[in-house]
This record gives structure tokens, C-alpha cells and sequence, in this order.
């Protein structure tokens, strides 16, 4: 490869650059963006200005960059066609298996973390094991692997809660490794802006890169479009599918250590709240049921539409009873969403 | 008209017009069929067949026309005479019994329904008495399909409307699907046959008319009907092309050979056969014959026993029959045209080299003719013929060395017929070797330099068709060779 022909793909135009389909993916995100404002406004205007309160927001920035991360996994697998329901109680073990590991058995921190990013990968082979090679529907191999997964999880932990700052008795943890692991999530930054949000931001540009430049990503939006067009294609259509579920996995892992050093304590079903909220944050995104569609913009904008639902309501003092009904309505209005857009897509 | 002759007519059909967008399906219809008789329906893929079918199955409102049965004014919701459609295969309830299947949907009162004398005696008729309390789903296809038949007799069908019935039967049971045919014909109920099999529609049919570009081109009666007067007619409403002119062909090593290629579910045994560079080759049969799977199985995606001489499949490129088989409906017309050259799109980071791909798609577009407003459009977006072009295209473009293609003009236009068949042979002449399947002869004679006839899951012969003059001849021939295996 050569100076001229990496100008060349720099001078580039990315593909898609048409009226029509640029239109399209602007519909969607001017809207998703007029929708974040409007609620923005509501919430204000309710709250009578303590929504806008700094603090408030970055907190909110915070619960977006847990959504965030754990939805451009979820992206991936929906554009090839598949879906994951475990990540929720991965969440919760990846959270407790560096815990276990570090408070627990005494490895050094480093290693606990590469424990839990090793079995996240395992269970992402589990489920694309399932999915491709013994064909049960994704759907139900992962809400399988998923109770599975809690399963293990209360079992390493004995359904105990696990916190860095109060080892259990009889352990002693290093204090240097205290610190380190809490400045993964509480970096020293301007204004007060949660390292989480940079975690988010890098997450997020490697994953436009990988959906938006890449063949992988290229191929993986056609598989998901056409499943048996690719297998004619011969296009490696298994191969693609092994990835997209460990990559669900591995950020799902990532996002799940960085609440665990932010918060300072590992519970066994502590992702289990997420499993909808990160669903809907990716529907309203624009990533298809169906497959073949999802976009990293689209998921981040989903992402801070729902923080801010929650963030809102909880700053109501709505209550969680309420809370969990108003996610129950935007999950089936984000699905609803999904379904008249393909059909407006086929109605010419 | 007669009184005479109206209360014959058991189904009329006058001026049926169906269109889908703008595709005319029926354009103007017209079918009368006598009580009492087998009408045979035949036409190439695309006449209207299934259109009428489905109308007549309450399955689509025709836009305009006029159906009558048995002299009555007919509508799918008028309840007042029953279709019954028997399809290839039977669309009922695997998971009941053969007597609850008789009795899904007429249930009418609380309580579980029993079987009554009337399904007794349809039991009785159909010879399914001693399955009555068998589930449906572990009975042979010819027993579903008798069972779905009895729906219709305990319903009181007038017309029966036989679709491809036998294409998924063992030749035994066959005859007796015929021999119930003919027994409901005898009985004064009105008998229509759709298949593709010409030899089975001449033998069994008292009338046979031949549907083109969705009307009725001809009719034929009994003294007149012959495989071979069917198959002219089928192709005679073909609209003819401009053929391409029997160049000198170089033909230059095989591109494949099989030996003893036998399908592992037998859907074709022991073939031997082989597509050298530089032709064209055409597997004609009817659908059944097992001829599809025999060129899906050329390029890997079949289970198959026997000796190949492909042994690395990444050089050879398949196109489905069905476009929803062979596009990528979410991807622009110019993803979908270098989406198989993946070499040449990538750099060696693994990202997409844009200026590379666009170039591609450029030129894939002008070397083969693809008429799009612009190339970052929905695939979708083009015309059929157009689309079928771009996922023919997309695998011409990395230089297979062998191209298969099932049906390659599949619902498309006429003029990108032409240009379609004009694409394969230059890529023929080009020193590339093309394989299609085909199930309408006129298919064969326009594109292909060698036909090998196949049913039955054998080979029963191959015609070089280049020597021959027309399409009817060609036609004729095909069909003489198919009755033989019969």
C-alpha cells in the first residue's frame, strides 16, 4: 500500500452519500435529537430547573455512558441479524467475577479483570455456539445462557455483595490497587465530567470505525440484510456472527467493571435493570429487529434519550413503580417505532 | 349462449384483470370450463398462473372481472359455491388428527367435535377411514393430501382446483391422485388441473388451455392434445428474442465434471455431466425433476455423493432463482454490486478502500448495463429486470470460473431478458463457462449452446442447441426426451 492510495481512500467519499439515504438517516436522528431536546425542555420546566443542575447532568452523562457502551455491543448483534438477552446478568458477573477473583482468591487486580473479560468472551462463544452451530433461535439460547449466567454468578459470590473499600473477613486488599481500580471510572477532568464519558467517546469511535469503515462492518449489514443471499455470497456468515456476540460480551464486561470501580461495590443482579433500558436505547436508535440496520449515533442518542427519561423521573421523585412502567411504554413504543419505519422503507 | 351449454359451464371467467404496482398479472382473462371435465392450465412462469390461483383461492381480490360458478355470480365471500384449492402440499393441521382435520372450522357449537356421518362417509370415499384417529403429521404426502381434499368434499366443493398437486408424490400415488380426479370429473363436479408436467396434462386432461402474458392465448381439445402441440403452444405466446448468433465456440477445458453425482436425499442419482469453458450450459427440467439441485449442488450447497472436479468452491459464483435469494434489499445498488470481491475492497487494515469500491461499482455498472438513477440507491428501488442485472452483475464482476445462474430471467422484461442473455454468453465467449438451470424452453434456446434435459432425477439427454432452427423444435424435442424416462 502506497502514499497515493491511502490519500485516495482518505479523499473518499464514505458510501451512502446520497439525497435520499441521507435523508433517511437524518430523518431518524433529527428527530431523535428534537425528541432529546423537547424532553430535555419538559423535564426543566417540571423540575423547575433542578434538571439542568450540573450535578444532575453528570450524573445522567454517567447512567447514558453504562447504556452507551453495552448498546454498540447490542448493535452489532441486532445488524447481524441476532439478538442478545444475556448481557443483563453478564453485567452482574463480570462485575462479580473480578470482585471474587480480586477480594476473594487474592490475584492481583489486573488479572481479575482479564478473568472477567476472558469469561465474558466465553459466554459470547456459548451463545454464538447455540445460535450458529446448533441452531436454536438467539432469542431463546441467550435468555437460556442468561439464567444460566445468574446462576453461576450467585454461585461464585454466594449471593453476597462485594465492595473493595470493606473486604470480606480475614482478606486484605493493597490500597494501591484500591486506587487504581477506582481511577478507571474517577479520573481528575474538567468540570467534573465523568471518565466514564471518555470511555463512552473511545468506545463509541472505534465501533463507528469498525461499522461505518470496515469490511466487517460492511459484510456484517449484509449478512444481517440477507442471511441466505450472504450464505450464496459466501460471505462467512457463522465467523461474523462468533464476533458480533463476543463483541456484546466483552463491552458488556467493560461497562459493567466501570460501574463496579465507579460505585465501589459489585452485586450479583445489578444488571439486571439494564436489560431494557439498553434494548430500548438501541430500538429508538434505528437498529432493525430484523436485522441488516443499527447505527453508533443512533445508539448513543437512544442512550441519552432514556437517561434522561430516567433521570427525569427519578428527579420527580416518581417512584420506581412508575419508572418501570414508563420503560415498559417506550420499549414497546421503540419496537412499534422499528416496525412502521421498515414499512415506510418498502412503500415506494 | 345456450341453456344447454350454461348449465354445463361449471366455472366462467370473463375479463379478469389483477395488477401488482406495475406488473399486470391477468390482463383480461377470459376461461370457460365445463362441468364434469379435467381442464388442464399450463404457461411458462410469469403468465398469470399463480394470479389466477390465488384469486380463485380467495387469497387476492382480482381489480376487475367477473367470475361465475355453475351460472351463479361468484365471490370469495358469497359462501354460495366452494373452491376447493389442493396444493402440493397440504396446508393443514399437522398437529391434529385426520378426522379433526376434516372438522377444523366447523366446530360450530361448544364441546369437543365429533365426526359425524357426513365425514364418515367423505372418510369412506377418500379410503382414510382407517386413519381416522392418526395424527396428519405422520402420514405420507399422498394421505395429507387426500385428507385436505375430504375438507373440501365435506364441505360440498363444487369446483376442485388441483395445484401442482403431485409434484411432492411418488409416481404410485399419483395414479390414484389422477384416477380421484377423473372420479370427480365423472361425477358431474368441475376439475381444474395446473401443473407443468406437459406429458401428465396431455394424458390426463380432457381440455387444456394454455395461460400467456395473463390471458388466455389457446385453448385445446381433446383430439388435439399431445405433449408435443402443448409445449409448441407454450412457447409460440413466448415473446421472441433477437437470438444471439450462433458465434464460433472455443471451448477449452472443463470448468467442472461430475461422476456419479447422486443428492443425498435422491434428488437426482448418478449424473454424469460437465460445462467446459467457453459455453453456455442449460439444465432444463420442470420443477421436481431435480434439476435445481443439481446445479445448487455444482457449486457446493447441496449434500451429494460422487466425484467432483471442483474442490475449492471460492472460485465458483452462484445466483438464486428468487431476487430475495440473491440481493441485499437494505444495501444500495452499488454495495450489492462489489459486495462479493472482497479482496479488492479492503485494504490491509480490513477497511473499506471507498474510491476502490466506487470505482467498482462504476464500472460493474457500465460493463453490464445496469440502468440506475444513481448508485447509492436501495437496491430495491430499481426495476426487476434492472435488479436482476445487478446480482448478476455482482458475481460476474470477480471472474468466477464458473457462473451458475437459476432461471436468469426469472420476472423480468423482455429487453433485459435480452440484455441478460447477451451478458452470460459474452461471458461465455470470453472463455468463462455458465451454467443455468431453466424450466422454460425458450429460456434454453435463447441463452444456452447445450441443454441437458433432466427428469426424473436423471439425465435423458442433451441437445446441442445451437443447431437447432426454433424454439418449437427445441421444444418438441425436449419433451420427447422427458416422456421417455416416463
Amino acid at each position: 500500500m502506497n502514499a497515493s492510495e491511502s490519500r485516495a481512500t482518505a479523499h473518499a467519499a464514505p458510501p451512502d452519500f446520497s439525497v435520499k439515504h441521507f435523508s433517511r438517516t437524518f430523518a431518524r436522528i433529527g428527530g431523535l435529537l428534537l425528541t432529546v431536546a423537547l424532553v430535555m425542555a419538559v423535564f426543566s420546566i417540571i423540575s423547575g430547573g433542578l434538571f439542568l443542575v450540573p450535578d444532575n447532568l453528570l450524573g445522567l452523562l454517567r447512567y447514558m455512558s453504562t447504556l452507551a457502551i453495552i448498546g454498540f455491543g447490542l448493535t452489532t448483534v441486532l445488524i447481524v441479524g441476532e439478538i442478545d438477552l444475556s448481557f443483563a446478568n453478564l453485567y452482574g458477573l463480570s462485575a462479580m467475577m473480578t470482585a471474587v477473583a480480586w477480594l476473594n482468591w487474592g490475584w492481583p487486580v489486573w488479572a481479575a479483570i482479564l478473568l472477567s473479560l476472558v469469561v465474558a468472551l466465553l459466554v459470547g462463544l456459548f451463545n454464538a455456539f447455540f445460535t450458529t452451530v446448533v441452531g436454536i433461535p438467539s432469542f431463546i439460547a441467550t435468555l437460556g445462557s442468561s439464567t444460566l449466567i445468574f446462576g453461576v454468578t450467585l454461585l461464585i459470590s454466594g449471593a453476597q455483595r462485594f465492595a473493595p473499600a470493606s473486604p470480606p473477613t480475614g482478606k486484605t486488599v493493597d490500597p494501591g490497587e484500591v486506587d487504581f481500580f477506582r481511577s478507571l471510572s474517577n479520573g481528575q477532568l474538567p468540570f467534573g465530567i465523568p471518565m466514564q464519558v471518555i470511555w463512552m467517546i473511545g468506545i463509541a469511535a472505534i465501533f463507528w470505525v469498525l461499522l461505518n469503515l470496515s469490511l466487517f462492518g460492511f459484510r456484517l449489514k449484509a449478512i444481517g440484510g440477507n442471511e441466505t443471499a450472504a450464505r450464496y455470497a459466501r460471505l462467512p456468515v457463522r465467523r461474523y456472527k462468533f464476533y458480533a456476540f463476543m463483541i456484546v460480551a466483552v463491552v458488556t464486561a467493560i461497562a459493567a467493571l466501570l460501574d463496579f470501580s465507579f460505585i465501589g461495590s459489585a452485586q450479583p443482579g445489578a444488571g439486571q435493570a439494564l436489560l431494557f433500558p439498553a434494548f430500548a436505547a438501541v430500538v429508538i436508535g434505528g437498529a432493525s429487529l430484523s436485522g441488516g440496520q443499527g447505527s453508533v449515533i443512533g445508539t448513543l442518542l437512544g442512550a441519552l434519550l432514556l437517561a434522561i427519561i430516567a433521570n427525569g423521573l427519578a428527579l420527580l421523585a416518581a417512584g420506581p413503580f412508575v419508572q418501570q412502567m414508563f420503560l415498559g411504554v417506550v420499549t414497546i413504543g421503540a419496537v412499534v417505532l422499528d416496525r412502521f419505519s421498515r414499512n415506510w422503507g418498502k412503500v415506494r | 349462449m345456450s341453456a344447454a351449454l350454461i348449465s354445463t359451464l361449471g366455472v366462467s371467467i370473463s375479463g379478469l384483470v389483477k395488477r401488482y404496482g406495475d406488473t399486470v398479472a391477468l390482463d383480461g382473462l377470459d376461461l370457460d370450463v365445463s362441468a364434469g371435465t379435467i381442464h388442464g392450465i399450463a404457461g411458462p412462469n410469469g403468465a398469470g398462473k399463480s394470479t389466477l390461483i390465488k384469486i380463485l383461492a380467495s387469497e387476492v381480490q382480482p381489480d376487475a372481472g367477473a367470475i361465475k360458478v355453475c351460472g351463479e355470480k361468484w365471490t370469495s365471500d358469497s359462501g354460495l359455491h366452494q373452491i376447493a384449492v389442493v396444493h402440493q402440499e397440504a396446508e393443514l393441521f399437522p398437529n391434529l388428527t385426520v378426522g379433526e382435520n376434516l372438522l377444523v372450522g366447523r366446530e360450530g357449537t361448544l364441546g369437543r367435535p365429533q365426526t359425524g356421518p357426513r365425514e364418515h362417509e367423505v372418510l369412506e370415499e377418500m379410503g382414510l377411514t382407517r386413519y381416522r384417529d392418526m395424527l396428519l403429521g405422520d402420514l405420507p404426502l399422498g394421505l395429507q393430501q387426500r385428507t385436505e381434499i375430504g375438507r373440501a368434499l365435506v364441505r360440498n366443493a363444487d369446483v376442485f382446483l388441483f395445484d401442482e398437486p403431485n409434484s411432492a408424490l411418488t409416481a404410485e400415488e399419483s395414479e390414484e391422485l389422477f384416477v380421484q380426479m377423473r372420479e370427480f370429473a365423472d361425477s358431474g363436479r368441475t376439475v381444474l388441473f395446473v401443473t407443468h408436467r406437459i406429458e401428465e396434462l396431455a394424458s390426463v386432461a380432457d381440455t387444456v388451455t394454455v395461460i400467456v402474458d395473463g390471458r388466455c392465448c389457446t385453448t385445446i381439445t381433446r383430439e388435439d392434445i399431445s405433449p408435443q402441440r402443448i409445449a409448441r403452444e407454450l412457447v409460440f405466446g413466448a415473446v421472441q428474442h433477437e437470438r444471439n448468433a450462433p458465434s464460433e465456440i472455443v471451448l477449452a477445458g472443463d470448468a467442472v465434471r461430475v461422476e456419479q453425482w447422486t443428492h443425498a436425499q435422491q434428488k437426482f442419482q448418478d449424473i454424469s455431466m460437465h460445462v467446459s469453458n467457453g459455453e453456455v450450459v442449460a439444465v432444463v427440467g420442470v420443477e421436481g425433476s431435480g434439476g435445481r439441485e443439481l446445479v445448487q449442488s455444482m457449486v457446493g450447497l447441496e449434500h451429494t455423493s460422487g466425484q467432483s472436479s471442483i474442490e475449492d468452491y471460492s472460485q465458483v459464483e452462484f445466483v438464486a432463482a428468487d431476487r430475495s435469494e440473491s440481493l441485499f434489499s437494505n444495501l444500495t445498488v452499488a454495495e450489492n454490486l462489489y459486495l462479493r470481491q472482497d479482496r479488492r475492497i479492503r485494504n490491509r487494515f480490513g477497511m473499506l478502500r471507498f474510491a476502490e469500491t466506487n470505482r467498482l461499482a462504476s464500472q460493474a455498472r457500465a460493463d453490464f448495463g445496469v440502468k440506475a438513477a444513481s448508485l447509492s440507491v436501495p437496491v430495491r428501488s430499481l426495476s426487476g429486470g434492472n435488479q436482476q442485472k445487478v446480482a448478476i452483475a455482482s458475481a460476474l464482476a470477480v471472474d468466477p470460473s464458473l457462473l451458475v445462474v437459476e432461471e436468469p430471467t426469472r420476472g423480468v422484461d423482455v429487453s433485459s431478458k435480452a440484455e441478460i442473455y447477451h451478458l452470460l454468453h459474452e461471458y461465455a465467449r470470453g472463455g468463462g463457462a455458465v451454467l443455468l438451470y431453466c424450466t422454460e424452453n425458450s429460456e434454453a434456446f435463447d441463452v444456452a449452446d447445450r441443454a441437458v434435459v433432466v427428469s426424473s432425477g436423471r439425465i435423458v439427454g442433451s441437445i446441442d442447441v445451437r443447431t437447432i432452427p426454433d424454439v418449437e423444435t427445441l421444444a418438441e424435442q425436449i419433451t420427447v426426451l422427458e416422456a421417455k424416462q416416463l
